[in-house]
């Protein structure tokens, strides 16, 4: 095989992209990988990463600033440093980005450096990047090829997604931001506006919140994080509120104002008024798109819906040796189905007997805002719209011996059940470390667990989990500790 | 979940196979098989296992996993060749016996001279057609499904099926045969062997044998059965033992017919020998009457006449 033709070729170097390579090359296929900008994707360098890296930060500040509480004194005031907070988090997204090229090497896929586009079935032409790239980058890693012609007998499209704008309300990079520069900021607002509640602009109020800025969120649907469960919603928006947030749902910034080194948001709500906000900066969560743009996608008639390249179950689109994954293959976008998603297709790509389809329903999602929360499965509103007959617990943490331990005796944990057949339809929580708690009812719906399974599973004590068991009970009638 | 919808909608798990990790049968399975209408427990009081029993076959341990096997020899050492339903009836249905079934074996020789000399004397005197063609030719199987099947007429008690609430006790001697086919085995079955005449017997088998190589039985025709026969004699074999076909209760096991050194009134002869083996399933039928079974078998073939009255 000359050396610029492959088996695989994977555009992009997301969580998607590059965990494909790796199951690719241990498929025993010869596996290429083309990246513009950064290996690890927006996860690594700009997402998933460095924001819990940040969200970190506020967590120790929000520990610190409770001290008393557990009876700790601490002398003077505790201060956030944005250079070295934002210093960190950079570290911790460089650490990663570099475990990613050794990854690469280690499973000996080419890392092929510059812009891709597909210029004819089974080619790929790279480039220069023809996007600026975001700064501060880190540095190109050793050993990668340059730009040519490529071609593959597979390729797989993991481009990845970018912001969405909102006409008017276009992100400038100075008074309106992305979480490009929420990510970055090189001094700490007073005040912000966040447009959009999903997990990004949770997350990024939530981080500014704690660092003592001044933030109002604003919201077109009716809940925050509206694809959450509508109780745990409020739940998490009490909360939220209680640490001085404002959040305004029903509301939609019609019209953004710029002053010299502030915005004024004139925000409609449901009833018709008008308020206006005025604050530092705005920053824009309204969502991501796909990026399908620059590829040469239309010229091979590749099928498009909504910004997102059409799939079917197994990656592969409309195009024969074409395929998408990752968020340019739609939602949900998160990083955990695009590597799932990738793992699928070059899998079935490779022949692999019994390669399914990805369920959706059982993606979890998680949002690490204090307090944080995560799902996985239908909605309890879902699943009655679903025509189920369903049965619901609830377990609060105020009645578990760790969580009051912790001091974080706010948050709560509901489960739902098919009520004839003890099928768990879904899992929905709020509260403190409930990110890491979700996965042990993702495994239990894949193994297609019942409540009758569930309730013979012994969890720890004390722990958080103990909680999950409790739910489940009290699905039944039968909580214990409650 | 499977099961508690398989037990939800009457489903017998063994009849679903399933497309989980490991083949293991998870909701879609089931709802496909909702879909098909496959798998309905069995409602009637027929012979098969009860209904009962299959999801804890379903459950029973499997052996090592097929990565695990794999990993024991070279990728490109082997082929690997799907299983067809065949294959996968018979893993099943024997596995199922050796873990359900405490097998028990009695061994003993029958001398064959008179056997063969009484078949070669019929088939000689067989009537032929225009052509010239004989209406039987009977073989030594022939002869052995026929004195198997008198054998259980004269002792009842092990004409048998095994249920978990009762003894199921058979009116007649229907005696599977195994029929070694390509890519596996089959066992049709002579009903009610002990009513019928040798002639009819051997044609009846030539034309199971036939149908059978070509896979064109009826389902009705290899289910069910009392008992069963393996001949490997043709293959040259001396002796071993079969594994029992549920719903029979015995199966035997027939080695190759040789000149062997006997001891007759205390001085060394020369008699053609053939060794059967009888495997019991021991729920029901226990070593002594097994051993009766044997005897009344071994007095059919040495007196071969008396399969004739
Ligand atoms: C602020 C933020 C926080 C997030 N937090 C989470 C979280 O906590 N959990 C979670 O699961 N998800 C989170 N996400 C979402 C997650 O980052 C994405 O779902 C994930 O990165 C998608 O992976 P991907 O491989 O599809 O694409 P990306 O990670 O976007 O990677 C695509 C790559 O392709 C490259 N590329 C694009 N076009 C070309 C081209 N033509 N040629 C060569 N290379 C190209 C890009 O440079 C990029 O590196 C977050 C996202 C953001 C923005």
């Amino acid at each position: 095989m000359a050396d610029t033709a492959y088996d695989v070729i994977i555009i992009g170097s997301g969580p998607g992209g590059y965990v494909t390579a790796i199951r690719s090359a241990q498929l025993g296929l010869k596996t290429a990988i083309v990246e513009r900008e950064h290996l690890g994707g927006i996860c690594l360098n700009w997402g998933c990463i460095p924001t819990k890296a940040l969200l970190r930060s506020a967590e120790m500040m929000d520990h610190a600033n409770h001290a008393k509480h557990y009876g700790l004194k601490l002398e003077g005031k505790m201060s956030a440093d944005v250079k070295d907070v934002v210093a960190r988090s950079r570290g911790v997204s460089a650490r990663l980005n570099g475990g990613v090229g050794f990854l690469m090497k280690k499973n000996k896929i080419d890392v092929i450096w510059g812009e891709a586009k597909l210029t004819k079935p089974g080619e790929v032409v790279v480039g220069k990047s023809t996007k600026p790239a975001v700064e501060p980058q880190h540095p190109v890693p050793k050993g990668v090829k340059g730009e040519g012609t490529y071609t593959a007998k597979h390729i797989i499209v993991a481009t990845g997604a970018r912001p969405r704008a909102l006409p008017g309300i276009e992100p400038d990079g100075k008074l309106i931001w992305t979480y490009f520069e929420a990510m970055k900021p090189d001094f700490m607002p007073k005040s912000l506006v966040v447009m959009g509640s999903g997990a990004i602009g949770i997350e990024f109020a939530s981080f500014y919140r704690s660092m003592g800025v001044d933030v109002t969120v604003v919201e077109v649907m009716k809940n925050v994080m509206p694809v959450e469960d509508a109780e745990i919603s409020g739940i998490a928006r009490k909360a939220l509120e209680k640490r001085g947030m404002k959040i305004l749902t029903e509301a939609k910034v019609a019209k953004v104002e710029k002053g010299a080194n502030s915005i004024t948001a004139h925000v409609e709500t449901k009833d018709g008024k008008v308020q206006t906000i005025t604050a530092d900066r705005l920053i824009s969560a309204v969502g991501v798109v796909g990026n399908i743009e620059n590829l040469g996608l239309e010229a091979l008639g590749v099928k498009t819906d909504h910004g997102c390249v059409m799939i079917d179950g197994y990656g592969k689109t409309n195009v024969p040796g074409l395929y998408a994954i990752g968020d340019v293959a739609g939602p949900p976008m998160l990083a955990h189905k695009a590597e799932h998603e990738g793992v699928v297709c070059i899998e079935k790509i490779a022949g692999l007997p019994n390669v399914h389809p990805m369920d959706k329903g059982k993606i979890p999602g998680c949002t690490y805002c204090n307090p944080q929360v995560a799902s996985v499965g239908l909605t309890e509103a879902a699943a009655k719209e679903a025509g189920r007959d369903i049965r619901v617990g609830r377990f609060s943490f105020g009645a578990n011996g760790k969580a009051i331990a912790l001091g974080e005796d706010n948050g709560l944990i509901k489960t739902i059940f098919d009520k004839k057949t003890g099928e768990l339809l879904g899992a929905h929580m709020v509260g403190t470390e409930v990110t890491e708690l979700i996965q042990g009812f993702v495994v239990a719906m894949n193994l297609e667990t019942t409540e009758e399974d569930l309730m013979h599973t012994i969890f720890p004590h004390p722990t958080l989990s103990e909680m999950m068991k409790e739910s489940v009970l009290d699905a039944y009638g039968r909580a214990l500790n409650a | 979940m499977a099961r508690r919808l398989a037990k939800l909608n009457g489903l017998d798990l063994a009849q679903i196979s399933g497309t989980g990790p490991h083949g293991r049968i998870v909701k879609k399975d089931i709802e496909a098989a909702l879909e098909k209408g496959v798998g309905k427990a069995a409602t009637s009081a027929s012979a098969s296992a009860p209904a009962s029993a299959a999801p804890a076959a379903a459950a029973a341990p499997s052996g090592m996993s097929s990565d695990q096997v794999l990993k024991l020899f070279d990728d490109d050492s082997y082929e690997l060749v799907p299983h067809d339903g065949m294959r996968k009836t018979i893993a099943k249905r024997l596995t199922e016996s050796k873990q359900t079934i405490p097998h028990f074996y009695v061994s003993v020789d029958c001398e064959l001279d008179a056997l063969l000399a009484l078949r070669s004397q019929l088939n000689g005197a067989a009537p032929t057609d225009k052509d010239g063609k004989p209406a039987y030719k009977l073989s030594v199987n022939d002869m052995t499904i026929k004195a198997l099947a008198l054998a259980l007429r004269d002792v009842p008690d092990a004409n048998v099926s095994w249920t978990d609430d009762n003894m199921v006790k058979h009116k007649h001697a229907d005696v599977g045969v195994a029929v070694s086919i390509p890519g596996g085995l089959i066992t049709p079955i002579v009903r009610q062997a002990e009513m019928k005449p040798l002639s009819v017997i051997s044609n009846e088998m030539k034309d199971l044998g036939k149908r059978a190589k070509e896979r064109k039985l009826k389902p009705e025709e290899y289910q069910g059965g009392t008992t069963a026969v393996s001949n490997m004699g043709m293959m040259d074999v001396k002796d071993f033992s079969a594994v029992v076909n549920p719903p029979h209760a015995t199966i035997l096991a027939v080695g190759a017919g040789e000149q062997r050194p006997v001891v007759k009134d205390g001085a060394l002869a020369i008699a053609t020998v053939m060794t059967v083996t009888l495997s019991t399933d021991h729920r029901c039928v226990d070593g002594a009457l097994g051993a009766e079974l044997l005897a009344a078998f071994k007095g059919y073939i040495q007196n071969p006449m008396s399969m004739l009255v």
